[in-house]
């Protein structure tokens, strides 16, 4: 949508956020709300500078990133590969686009206690999960992007004598591009935010786990601080795909 | 021209009472913002009852925002607008029907439904919409569609749907704007025929926004030339032939006399809104 | 997806028609899926980790069907998920038209929603459960929180680029204000809203069951600990089949509701 992007939408929103955090400053100041519930900014914001100071966050940040990188690679490359053969015929487009899309519908969330099951507490069942999840969005928009090649583009190739992989790489990619890298920016949060869930279900260790530990040991100025590390890497994460995202699209 | 002027045929039509009065139109875009367009100059046009006027101009001239004015849709900034002695300051449903290009049928609804959201939109009482509805298919000949949706129907099927919805309004004046401009040329005859015959049987007015000079010719009683924006008036070119007219009426020389003529008229107007268009001008209305 | 297609004119390859043939081998392939799934389950798989749909079948009713607790923990859930998606629904389409209604609106609103949407919400799970319990409240309120913004920015979106020809029609033919919105603005949104409420009822049941699942103690989420636990899978597999059965037939059940109201895109040629 429009409004996403431009300067006076981003200016809206760092008010937005500006006055959240000023809000959240005024209740703790005159104790509007528990500490337990909503703890003081200030207190938040050095128990993020400690966990990092100290070193204590980032082996569980590495953990965490690791695991959402290999869900993300085991879904993408799954997710092309199924897109682009089942796009080889109009037949199998038909037989299996509606049948992914109807699966994609699921809370594939149900299915985390089987990856327990199988793969144990350890990164194995969130990275099945993530890329079982993020296996969709991807196959989706490459079945999408390779099935709106144009005819007469394929037709206007062969007719000057294009190789199978010169249509591939001039007429079928880039006409497909844009809508894939749609589906994989999707994917990627999808598998960020499944690989947390997972984590905090069912982990030893890794970011999700420790949001969950701290909510059990009644410590939220623990549980804040990675809250909003959270909301602003991927925040800041989202800005970024977003532009990637428009710059292949508006080639 | 000869043809044009020929008085000793004596037109009835410029016996017959005034239907819409415009005196000195004038139309600014963008008013207060630095950047105001101007869209019409000074337009004056009397049109009489049972008149087929037609606005002829270059793309983008401003004939449909003096049909907007007209039709009470858009406000002009100057001047005054007259109709059935009423000024005109907002859509007067009850005097005048207005029929656009054929993509505003409600999609949602069907064929019937939309005439009768119509006539409900109109303040018509909720018992006579059936009959109406009902004349409004049979003037048509589209009974057997009235269940369709819009999406259903021909390009051509869905124009002669929402032409018939305009009439069913029962005004005595329906505003067109290119009513026809999305349709291919042989739908655009048999409608252009059949609107012809309508003006011979009921005496509507019709005031008509086209950018096609053939068009113009064959359905006018008058053609009213504009220049590029702002649109002024050039030339009012008179078509002397009873309606309703025959696909013959295009055979004969005077009308392609009639034809040069207009393009004639045209061709330096067409040129400057092209000028225009290359320097980047701002967009006002169509 | 299966609308269009159904709507796609049919072509006669043979004895079936295109639509038939397409169907059936979707089915086909359903079906050689179970039946993989069956042979591996049954003579390959460990049986502590995989159990073979037949199996399954079975524990549906030794273990689901049979047992009232469980099927009390389903129905709860099931609660949760209509109770957090009719809310998504109602606050969602009178959000979206309050931010959709004027451009203004629309400018100060929507990047506060946009920005709040991209937040990955998992994280805030445990906050929730704290400042909620671990009853069904922080289950609806997880579902709903989940289902509200699909709604808000697809009613907002709908709300948006309607015709302007169509406006004028509506106007010139005396419709009030009150009219316009009803006969024009309206059905105008209403394929862009449904599109909405089908994300928001993917996205309600799975912050519910997030919830649920996070919740040990009780519900489906102790359910699923302790079958885990019994070295007999097919209890487990069987709560995921009923579950993922509901979770089809409400989505589908939105879908229903769409087909009817939106008769009129389908329909064209």
């Amino acid at each position: 949508m429009g409004a996403t992007s431009g300067f006076a939408a981003r200016s809206v929103q760092i008010a937005f956020v500006a006055i959240v955090i000023g809000v959240w400053w005024g209740v703790t100041k005159t104790h509007a709300v528990m500490p337990l519930f909503l703890p003081p900014v200030g207190l938040v914001a050095r128990t993020i500078d400690q966990l990092f100071s100290t070193g204590e966050a980032w082996a569980a940040v590495r953990l965490t990133l690791l695991t959402i990188v290999e869900a993300y690679a085991l879904a993408v490359v799954a997710g092309l590969l199924a897109g682009y053969f089942v796009t080889r015929s109009r037949f199998l487009t038909e037989v299996f686009e509606p049948l992914i899309a109807n699966l994609f519908t699921i809370p594939i969330i149900l299915f985390f206690p089987l990856f327990v099951l199988f793969f144990g507490i350890g990164p194995g069942s969130k990275i099945a999960y993530g890329a079982l999840y993020g296996f969709f969005p991807v196959a989706l928009n490459t079945i999408a992007g390779f099935s709106r090649v144009e005819r007469r583009f394929l037709w206007a190739a062969r007719s000057m004598g294009a190789s199978p992989f010169g249509l591939f790489r001039h007429v079928l990619v880039p006409s497909a591009l844009p809508v894939i890298v749609t589906g994989l920016r999707i994917s990627f949060l999808i598998c960020l935010a499944s690989v947390l869930g997972g984590e905090e279900l069912s982990a030893a260790a890794g970011i999700g786990k420790n949001i969950e530990l701290a909510a059990e040991l009644m410590d939220p100025a623990r549980m804040y601080s990675w809250i909003v590390f959270v909301v602003l890497t991927t925040t800041v994460l989202n800005l970024v795909l977003s532009q990637i995202e428009g710059r292949v699209r508006e080639r | 021209m000869t043809v044009a002027f020929d008085q000793a045929r004596a037109p009835a039509a410029t016996e017959r009472p005034v239907a819409i009065s415009v005196k000195g139109v004038t139309k600014r875009f963008g008013e207060g913002t630095g950047l105001g367009v101007m869209a019409l100059s000074e337009v004056t046009l009397d049109i009489r009852r049972g008149e087929f006027v037609c606005l002829l101009g270059p793309s983008g001239c401003g004939k449909s925002t003096l049909l907007n004015i007209i039709g009470g849709l858009l406000p002009q900034t100057a001047g005054t607008v007259e109709v059935a002695g009423k000024k005109v300051a907002a859509p007067l449903p009850n005097d005048m029907a207005f029929v656009f290009q054929e993509s505003t049928l409600f999609p949602w609804y069907t064929v019937t439904e939309n005439f009768r959201v119509a006539l409900k939109f109109q303040g018509v009482p909720h018992a006579e919409w059936e009959a109406r509805t009902q004349e409004a298919l049979a003037a048509v000949g589209m009974v057997q569609f009235a269940g369709h949706y819009p999406d259903q129907l021909s390009v051509g099927m869905r124009q002669r749907v929402n032409l018939a919805r305009g009439i069913a309004m029962g005004t005595d004046i329906i505003l067109m704007d290119e009513p026809f401009a999305a349709l291919d040329e042989q739908t655009r005859m048999v409608l252009g025929e059949d609107l012809s015959s309508l003006l011979a049987k009921t005496g509507k007015t019709i005031v008509f926004v086209t950018h096609s000079l053939a068009e113009a010719v064959f359905l006018s009683d008058r053609i009213v030339v504009l220049t590029a924006r702002p649109a002024a008036i050039k030339k009012i070119v008179r078509v002397e032939e009873p309606h309703p007219r025959s696909p013959d009426f295009m055979l004969e020389p005077r009308f392609s006399e009639l034809r040069n003529e207009l393009y004639e008229l045209l061709r330096d107007e067409i040129r400057k809104t092209m000028a225009m268009q290359g320097g980047g001008a701002p967009g006002g209305g169509g | 997806m299966s609308a269009e297609q159904a709507a796609a004119p049919r072509r006669h390859g043979g004895l079936l028609g295109h639509d038939a043939l397409v169907r059936l081998t979707r089915a086909g392939v359903v079906l050689l899926l179970f039946a993989i799934w069956q042979v591996y389950g049954a003579f390959f798989a460990d049986k502590d980790f995989v159990s073979p749909p037949s199996a399954v079948a079975v524990a549906l009713f030794t273990h689901i069907f049979s047992d009232g607790a469980v099927m009390r923990a389903v129905g709860l859930t099931l609660v949760e998920v209509a109770l957090a998606f009719t809310a998504s629904m109602i606050v969602g389409v009178g959000l979206g038209v309050l931010i959709g209604w004027n451009t203004g609106a629309r400018r100060m609103a929507l990047p506060v929603v946009l920005l709040l949407y991209a937040i990955p919400q998992v994280v805030m799970l445990p906050l929730v459960i704290l400042a909620f319990g671990i009853g069904p409240v922080a289950k609806i309120f997880f579902g709903f929180s989940h289902g509200v913004f699909p709604v808000i920015i697809n009613v907002v979106a709908g709300m948006r680029n309607v015709n302007p020809l169509l406006l004028a029609g509506a106007r010139s033919m005396g419709a009030s204000r009150l009219e316009i919105a009803r006969h024009v603005m309206f059905p105008h949104m209403v394929p862009s809203l449904f599109a909405g409420l089908r994300l928001a009822m993917t996205v309600t049941l799975i912050g519910v069951i997030l919830a649920e699942l996070y919740v040990s103690m009780a519900g489906i989420g102790y359910y699923t600990q302790v079958f885990a636990q019994t070295f007999d899978p097919a209890p487990l597999f069987a709560l995921i089949a009923v579950l993922a059965a509901i979770a089809i037939v409400l989505n589908e059940l939105v879908r229903l509701a769409e087909r009817r109201v939106t008769r009129w895109r389908r329909v064209g040629m």
